[in-house]
């Protein structure tokens, strides 16, 4: 079974329908559903949480239903219930086919069985080597690699999923914290003795962005139909250094209904996709300051029913 | 060299930490486990995983007896309980992979380490052997916190290594990025058989394991249901153990189904009965995370003076931690529990 690649063409659409599906969609939509067709069928998915959570959650629910889904605490082959807030979380624990531990999953994994891996960054350089510990700036920021930099090193693909910004394309990262292709040069994740084939694709809601075979540089390999060259020049522009830009750009399909589907099944309440947390249930709940028994009946209930939904389906 | 955390341990080594572990009744309260086994200096690591089943109510304690000096290992953990020993200034050292000023939705996550990282307010912080906190913030008599960074494998692997009693345990991540760099404990050698880059990290044995379990006996086998996290490993790392589960039960309970004992009797050394002592995180088929209580507590610690008066009502203001679950209401926890019910439930 292929890889679930939707492409289309720019001339099926009127310069009016493309005006209209430019506003559709949200950003993590995008990013999410065209994440999802990077899996094979039977693949072994390493799944993080948030947004890399749902595009494996939509791959196994439209694209590819024998591919098993890891959660790094140890939960194994889950149908995917509802977005994860953490990789523990009790929905990747229900109806899974094993429940085993942490470091159970990064033997597996250096022992080379997880075929594709999704993760989010926060810096990138032009080689895929990526910084998700330390951001030197008006505001210092920490984070830490978390499982990030065991998988970059040793998951057979990685694929990143974010929301563009500008600001996440560096010359050189802060801190490489994971393993892209270090300098670029021929066989050098092979010296570094890694096991895993390192970052495939960049997936954001401004095109997918891969690394050339030869040279490991990213280039701008797909694009949405409404991305015209005034756009693409744009994103050119994002970058500290001259981005190449494949010659025949393919033309991504917009998320299909049965996507966009899936996804709202996994996050009915928008955990993940209202990015805000204020805006989310929980954030609303709080406004309200609704601390005692009714508050927490309405949050639960949402998560409740959300779950019971997806179990329903998956059974 | 010498490694942060380990010595091989010998026989004799182990027999004399081991008078706890030969008794047959090993129940006692939080209070006792948390004051016999963690004394001021000590390093220790807790269960679980990033908002489930982390032993939430011995962070607390820890607080309440006003520990010293203390240093915590841990994968991506917990994100309460760290934040409030940091606010108090009772860490040391935290070797850890993920935690650090992390947003959860437009707000941060520890605003405790935050704190110390940009005003150095208790602490200042040193990554990586580096002053982090700007320098002009940095009281010159104020020993820094030292977070030292590692990837959640290495973590694991310090308590795989710490149980095999082994200085260190290869492994192949992180070899050619900057972690190795900054974490001058890490070596990366050619290794003897294939001559390729290989990278060891140092063993670690805390001075004590806090692990959550679903079921225990009064011996101290520990048994868990749902992710398995790294407790496994902890528990034979560890000097000592202390269990905290939900249920008490006869060790006839525990012969049903032996295959669930995660942490078997030797490794133990106490046992405390103290159901909910998650919270606010949750327990596979017990009761769900406390999303609410959690996030309206981190409004309230996004100040210092927010977080004091935090402490001040939750953590001191409670004698232990039933009077904690008192003051946060029992409805409302009955309520998780019967929310995770719903999806998961560990067979009676």
């Amino acid at each position: 079974m292929k890889m679930g690649h939707l492409y289309t063409t720019r001339e099926q659409y009127t310069p009016e329908q493309l005006k209209e599906m430019k506003g559709k969609y949200s950003p993590p939509e995008l990013v999410c559903c065209t994440g999802s067709r990077e899996v094979e069928d039977r693949e072994v998915v390493f799944v993080g949480i948030g947004i890399s959570d749902l595009a494996g959650a939509v791959a196994k629910l439209v694209h590819t239903p024998n591919a098993i889904l890891v959660a790094e605490a140890g939960y194994v082959g889950f149908p995917s219930v509802s977005v994860l807030i953490s990789p523990a979380d009790n929905s990747a624990g229900a109806m899974a086919m094993c429940h085993q531990g942490l470091p159970d999953m990064f033997i597996d994994q250096q022992s080379a069985l997880i075929d594709v891996s999704y993760l989010g960054f926060a810096q990138m350089d032009k080689f895929g080597n990526v910084n998700v510990t330390y951001i030197v700036g008006p505001q210092i920021k920490m984070n830490g690699s978390g499982g990030g930099g065991d998988i970059a090193s040793s998951a057979g693909r990685v694929v990143y999923t974010v929301e563009f910004n500008p600001r996440q394309w560096v010359e050189k990262v802060d801190y490489m914290t994971e393993a892209g292709f270090f300098d670029g040069s021929p066989d050098t994740r092979k010296k570094a003795n890694l096991v895993g084939g390192g970052p495939s694709a960049v997936i954001t809601n401004r095109g997918v962005f891969r690394f050339d075979s030869e040279t490991h540089e990213l280039y701008l390999a797909e694009v949405f139909p409404w991305q015209d060259d005034e756009d693409i020049e744009e994103v050119k522009k994002s970058f500290p250094w001259d981005l190449k830009v494949a010659k025949e750009l393919k033309i991504i399909e917009p998320p299909t209904e049965r996507e966009l589907w899936a996804l709202r099944l996994m996050d009915p309440n928008g955990q993940y996709i209202i990015a805000s947390i204020m805006d989310r249930p929980i954030g609303k709940i709080i406004m309200e300051s609704k601390f005692d028994l009714e508050g927490y009946d309405i949050f639960l209930g949402l998560m409740e029913r959300a779950a019971r939904e997806a179990v329903d389906f998956v059974t | 060299m010498e490694i942060t955390g380990f010595q091989t341990t010998n026989y004799e080594d182990r027999v004399k930490d081991s008078v706890y572990k030969k008794r047959l009744n090993k129940v006692m309260t939080e209070k006792d486990a948390v004051a016999t086994f963690l004394h001021d200096g000590d390093s220790f690591c807790i269960g679980g995983f990033v908002m489930w089943r982390q032993a939430e109510s011995a962070m607390r304690e820890i607080a309440r007896q006003k520990k010293k000096n203390l240093s915590l290992i841990d994968e991506s953990g917990d994100l309460e309980g760290i934040d409030l020993l940091v606010e108090l200034g009772i860490l040391d050292r935290i070797d850890i992979a993920y935690s650090i000023t992390r947003q959860v939705g437009g707000i941060s996550g520890t605003p405790a380490i935050e704190r110390c990282l940009k005003e150095g307010v208790p602490r200042p912080i040193e990554l990586g052997g580096v002053l982090a906190t700007p320098e002009d913030k940095v009281q010159s008599d104020v020993p820094p916190l030292k977070i030292v960074d590692w990837t959640n494998f290495e973590i694991s692997l310090r308590f795989i290594a710490g149980a095999f009693n082994v200085p260190f345990m290869p492994c192949r991540s992180s070899i050619g990025t900057d972690i190795p760099k900054y974490t001058k404990e890490i070596k990366v050698i050619n290794d003897p058989y294939e001559n390729k880059p290989l990278l060891l990290v140092p063993a670690y044995r805390p001075d004590v394991a806090f692990i959550s379990v679903h079921r225990a006996d009064r011996r101290g086998n520990g048994q868990i249901w749902g992710f398995k996290g790294t407790d496994y490993w902890k528990a034979r790392a560890a000097k000592h153990v202390v269990l905290l589960t939900e249920e008490l039960v006869p060790t006839e309970k525990i012969y049903e189904n032996p295959g669930l004992t995660i942490i078997p009797a030797y490794c133990t050394d106490a046992v405390v009965h103290l159901p909910f002592n998650c919270l606010p995180t949750g327990v596979y088929g017990c009761y769900m995370s406390d999303w609410i209580g959690f996030v309206a507590n981190l409004l309230q610690r996004q100040t210092r003076e927010g977080a004091l008066q935090w402490v001040d009502e939750w953590v001191y203001g409670t004698k232990d931690h039933f009077e904690f679950c008192d003051k946060a209401g029992w409805e409302k926890i009955d309520r998780l529990a019967k929310s995770e019910h719903k999806l998961n439930r560990i067979p009676g």
